[in-house]
């Protein structure tokens, strides 16, 4: 409620610019911040790794829309102009996806057989490892470099309601409202989605049910890897691939998750606009500097009057022993 | 023979319970385990699901070996657990966590009959449908689960002290629905602290103590036998 308001407020004092910057980075955010929600929830790992599948995702999308954009040049009557950058951004999900399988198989398997006790400690701790691994393999691999686009969709900028948004604005926003939306309705009315949520809530009960714990495993963490390495490709135009390019989108997801509580993916994105917001507005009245100071802040005093945060509920992990 | 469990040995860890538990059912039977806290009762019962690996011995069902399957196999093979905890669904609706239990069932014709024979048993449950699992009574989350556990159209279902923690009349409300499913022709194994009362619902009981089994027979023989009166019922 206090969001809108602020929302409403902010975009009439200082233009509807802002609020447009809000949606798109709330809902790329949003993404990001599901994935590590389902992450918590599901297999009990506090992720600190998850921006460096939004590193992967850019680094696919760069080196698949980077050809196609050479094609594109020649040839720009082709209908690569349309679905080129959804080729690119379809693919890093898809090679963000693997890699998550790959991490899994080779990092968090392991461990999931031989921990007996700190299963959270020590999953965390391996997840700040495969974060600086990949960092340093993007470096040696693929240079230090930026990699970016100068842009998925060319043409002249949409106009609503006097604001000029950029094509590639526009659809990134209409790209993070699908995927959100698609994943929202997998989660509640599929099985599937559901056998997700049954292992976060009680993983004994799961299991006398009949449910795959394993499958399921692997499926959450592809899917929370397949969702960041999205918002990665799709906000290739706004955030060249470097190797350090995850960690804004894996801290500010963190202020998402801690803000609406743990294993709560509606609230998640709720979060994520909240938190959007407040960067948007912070750059905007008080200084560029600031964005990361003030949610900071409204994170401390959450932890401190509401420990479960905002829509926090007391779901447990599903290795929670 | 359905369920042939042969010289068992569990435990958790380095902890040894149970030593050469052996016990069958037959095919509609209504089997009760019974005996003192700690006597292993939980631990069998989490051992023939699969929650537990086996240190020993073996278990067959409906003529295959089962031992040491994973409890989501078992599940699939026909043995339904509800567990003392009873591991609901807290954040899910009593629909939900009914869909849930019929996990491994795909066609959703049969998964909406089953929802049906489950509500029919438990009318109770229809007017919770909508209400999440964590917010109802003991009674019903009881209840609940013994519906989950229902919905999997399983050979076997495994009740694992339904009275843990329940008020008196409450207690006799969840018997009573599982002696509506033994009506059913479902095959029962029961496992209780109230030694009366199992003895007086069940065809068939064993008396575990200290990991094994010490007494087995006909449930009225078994409430009559002296040792039993003496050590478990106090007179």
């Amino acid at each position: 409620m206090i969001t809108i308001l602020v929302a409403v407020v902010a975009s009439i004092v200082s233009g509807p610019y802002l609020l447009v910057n809000t949606i798109i980075t709330g809902g790329m955010l949003a993404l990001v911040a599901t994935g590590l929600t389902l992450m918590l929830g599901v297999l009990n790992i506090a992720m600190f790794a998850h921006g460096e599948f939004f590193m992967i995702g850019s680094l696919t999308a760069y080196y698949v829309f980077t050809p196609i954009s050479n094609y594109i040049n020649e040839n720009p009557d082709s209908f690569l102009v349309v679905i080129g950058p959804l080729i690119a951004i379809a693919c890093a999900a898809v090679i963000g996806a693997i890699s998550g399988i790959v991490a899994e198989k080779l990092v968090f398997g392991p461990l999931r057989k031989r921990a007996t006790d700190n299963w959270v400690m020590n999953s965390f701790l391996l997840t700040v490892g495969l974060s600086v691994l990949l960092i340093n393999l993007h470096q040696l691999l693929f240079g230090a470099d930026f990699k970016g686009i100068v842009g998925y969709w060319s043409g002249m900028p949409i106009s609503i309601a006097d604001v000029f948004i950029s094509r590639d604005r526009a659809m990134a926003f209409v790209i993070a409202a699908v995927v959100v939306a698609i994943f929202w309705f997998f989660m509640t009315y599929t099985s599937t989605g559901m056998a997700i949520r049954a292992v976060s809530q009680d993983i004994t009960g799961a299991q006398i049910v009949g449910i795959d714990i394993e499958k399921i495993v692997l499926l959450t963490i592809s899917l929370a890897c397949a969702l960041s390495a999205v918002a990665g490709g799709s906000l290739l135009f706004m955030y060249p691939s470097y190797p350090t390019v995850g960690l804004e989108p894996l801290y500010l997801a963190w202020f998402v998750v801690i803000l609406s509580g743990l294993g709560n993916i509606l609230g998640a994105v709720a979060g994520a606009f909240m938190v959007a917001l407040l960067k948007a507005v912070t750059v905007e009245y008080i200084g560029a500097g600031w964005d990361f100071v003030v949610p900071s802040f409204l994170i401390m005093f959450v932890l401190i009057f509401k420990p479960s945060g905002i829509f926090g509920s007391d779901v447990r992990g599903a290795l929670d022993k | 023979m359905l369920l042939e469990v042969k010289n068992l040995d569990a435990g958790y860890g380095y902890l040894q319970i149970l030593r050469g538990v052996s016990l069958n059912i037959d095919e509609g039977e209504y089997v009760g385990i019974v005996g003192p806290n700690g006597a292993g009762k939980s631990t069998t019962m989490k051992a023939i699901a699969g929650l537990i690996a086996p240190m020993g011995g073996s278990i067959a069902f409906n003529g295959e070996d089962i031992t040491g399957l994973s409890a989501s196999q078992i599940t699939k093979k026909g043995i339904s657990f509800v567990s003392e905890e009873m591991n609901l669904f807290v954040n899910m609706s009593v629909q939900e966590n009914l869909y849930m239990g019929a996990y491994i069932i795909k066609d959703k014709k049969v998964r909406n009959e089953r929802l049906d024979f489950v509500f029919s048993l438990f009318p109770r449950l229809v007017e919770r449908k909508a209400q999440l699992a964590g917010t109802m009574s003991g009674g019903e989350r009881k209840m609940l689960a013994i519906g989950r556990g229902m919905m999997s159209d399983p050979k076997l279902l495994i009740v694992d002290e339904p009275s843990f923690g329940l008020a008196p009349q409450l207690v006799s409300h969840v018997f009573e629905s599982i002696d509506a499913l033994k009506s059913n022709g479902v095959t029962i194994l029961l496992v209780e602290q109230n030694v009366t009362k199992t003895l007086a619902v069940t065809d068939r009981g064993y008396i575990l103590e200290n990991g094994k089994v010490g007494l087995q027979g006909k449930s009225s023989d078994l409430a009559a036998n002296p040792h039993v009166k003496k050590v478990f019922l106090g007179v």
